[in-house]
């Protein structure tokens, strides 16, 4: 699976992830505390520089950009007809430049730091007793692990329908695709348990 | 190698899927054989203490499986009958690193460790591969590579070849036949075990012969006709 | 949480993913084409029940988080949070746990088949579209200054597709648990 980060050496780069998270949600806050349309303009330029200066292109940010920026754009201008112009501008600096922000930290951070940054979030937590830390880059891998073996299930159970003749509908590929998946977690599990990789059990 | 089953049963919901069984297991390669349903998985899955005795006890070097299974976990390395679903993170050499984590070693050593595992069964470039691109026989190999990097001295493999074509057969019967490690076998795959030292035969939850291939491949087929 | 459950909520957000890739259906009399990744929100708990249902959602938000792009469409990393309907994301989340909850307390293997299906689509109804709602409307409201009314007229034309949804999970709720069951049974 292609993931969105992009290497490089700028200085988003070489910011820890915890840093880049920590602005990024403060950010976030302070966003929703100005109301100015004019200074959230100038936000979402600022923003707009930082991302341009990760050199990504023009064809690729659209790319990664347009679904969320049309949802912003399409409500902004539902906000302008039923609500006001300046309800509209608000509304759509300050996501704009919330999503370039985010867009840039995801860049910039790769899923390893990103794991590793959760993990020793999740430290206190396991204290209580809530989850084991090691488990979350476990789970994150078996998902993209099987992601494939899913879609390749899904292929095969849509060829089936062709070879019978019939139309493929929701139900009748949702439910074997279902249990076909869920019957192989046995035979997983009691590999993860017979490699000792979490521990006792 | 001491294995050693005293008096060990096992039952899932009331029914019984092992008789108990008194038996001790040295040699060096052994074969297990039976009809489907015959009890030889779950006769395996208790040497590894995953499934543990219902009554009676399983010792394997010496450690009681009910009461230790981590440890013996880390004498008795199990392979499963598809090794599609025993590679369980993306990339092969990511895989195999997440045995060693628990033995807490430096990144070089560990670096170390999943080159000479993947050196030895010949699939070095490998490493940087995608689980779900791999091959059948290539996917045994990883396996086997994923379980023995924590050098378990006991291994058991259960159906190696099921699913692999002829080619891939071979391949890991001649693996199997280098291999340092004692190794016990689970398999439908008459051939593959016919040199072994020792073949058990279980039929119904009971082992009902044990001895030489000869003698117990005999039996089998007078079984199954 | 035992190994399997881990693993069987880790295989279940590999489905939600899976579904996120198939392209979005256009239905007659529904005014925006459906797609398959909600289905599987509600599925998740309709099959897993609230507590592994809930860790498969979270997983998959947790693989957006970190920059897959494994929501419908393409969509991934920490922009997808920063969209006016990032509520109904995260509102995800609440549908699950609801709609496994619901399947739990509601279904019982002494039913008949028909009592089970409807309580499956309560519990769907419910947590992936009352549920589901709530969260993404009071999101969209406040984070847009809609104000509730205008913010809910104009998540109106999702809700037909989404009851669709419901009723297909009801479905295969069912048809899952006789083929494998994995539902926990409190009732």
């Amino acid at each position: 699976m292609n993931t969105l980060y992009v290497e490089g050496n700028s200085l988003l780069h070489r910011l820890s992830a915890r840093v880049k998270l920590l602005a990024l949600a403060l950010t976030g806050i302070a966003l929703i505390f100005i109301i100015s349309p004019f200074a959230l303009a100038i936000a979402a330029l600022a923003a707009g520089l930082l991302y341009a200066s990760l050199r990504i292109g023009w064809r690729q940010s659209w790319l990664r950009l347009r679904p969320v920026f049309l949802t912003i754009f399409v409500v902004a201008v539902f906000a302008f007809f039923v609500s006001s112009a300046h309800e509209a501008a608000t509304t759509l600096f300050r996501l704009t430049t919330l999503m370039l922000l985010a867009a840039a930290a995801t860049a910039t951070t790769t899923i390893g730091d990103f794991i590793d940054e959760i993990t020793l979030a999740a430290r206190p937590l396991e204290r209580i007793g809530l989850v084991k830390a090691a488990d979350i880059g476990l789970s994150v891998g078996l998902v993209i692990r099987f992601v494939p073996e899913v879609m390749t299930r899904y292929r095969a159970i849509r060829e089936a329908h062709a070879a019978r003749g019939l139309k493929p509908r929701p139900l009748t590929l949702a439910v074997p695709l279902i249990i076909l998946t869920l019957k192989s977690a046995d035979e997983i599990a009691a590999a993860i348990d017979a490699r000792g990789i979490r521990g006792q059990n | 190698m001491d294995i050693r089953f005293e008096e060990a049963s096992a039952s899932f919901e009331g029914r019984v899927a092992l008789h108990p069984l008194t038996l001790s297991l040295s040699e060096r390669r052994i074969g297990v054989i039976g009809l489907n349903g015959s009890g030889k998985t779950t006769f395996a899955r208790m040497i590894n203490g995953l499934v543990k005795p219902s009554e009676g006890r399983v010792i394997v070097n010496g450690i009681d499986t009910a009461a230790d299974a981590e440890r013996v976990r880390a004498q008795v390395g199990f392979i499963f009958q598809n090794p599609q679903n025993q590679i369980i993170l993306p990339i092969l050499k990511e895989d195999i690193a997440l045995g060693l984590k628990a033995q807490k070693l430096s990144k070089e050593a560990m670096d170390a460790a999943v080159a000479a595992i993947l050196s030895r069964f010949g699939i070095p470039h490998l490493a940087e591969r995608r689980a779900h691109e791999l091959s059948g026989g290539e996917l045994q190999l990883a396996a086997l590579a994923s379980v023995l990097v924590t050098r378990p001295p006991i291994l058991i493999l259960d159906e190696p070849t099921n699913q692999l074509d002829l080619k891939n057969r071979d391949l890991v019967e001649r693996t199997i036949a280098t291999l340092d490690e004692h190794v016990i076998v689970i398999s439908h795959d008459l051939p593959l075990v016919a040199d072994f030292d020792r073949v058990l035969l279980f039929d119904q939850g009971r082992l009902v012969a044990d001895g030489t291939p000869g003698e117990v491949m005999a039996r089998y087929r007078e079984l199954a006709a | 949480m035992s190994t399997r459950d881990l693993v069987l909520a880790a295989l279940f957000a590999a489905i939600i993913v899976v579904l996120g890739l198939l392209p979005p259906i256009a239905i007659g009399f529904i005014p925006v084409p459906i797609t398959a990744q909600s289905l599987g929100v509600m599925l998740a708990g309709v099959v897993l029940g609230a507590k592994r249902g809930t860790v498969a959602v979270l997983l998959v938000l947790l693989l957006v988080a970190i920059g897959l792009p494994v929501l419908s469409g393409g969509r991934g990393g920490l922009a997808a949070f920063a969209a006016p309907t990032s509520g109904f994301l995260i509102g995800w989340v609440f549908a699950a746990f609801v709609t496994g909850y619901l399947s739990e307390r509601l279904i019982s293997r002494s039913q008949t088949g028909l009592v089970q299906g409807a309580g499956f689509f309560l519990a769907a109804l419910t947590g992936g579209v009352v549920v589901l709602y709530a969260f993404g409307i009071t999101y969209l409201a406040l984070i847009t200054g809609l104000g509730f009314k205008q913010a809910f007229l104009g998540s109106l034309a999702f809700v037909p597709g989404d009851v669709l949804k419901a009723f297909v999970a009801a479905l295969a709720g069912r048809a899952v648990m006789v083929g494998y069951p994995l539902l926990p049974q409190r009732a």
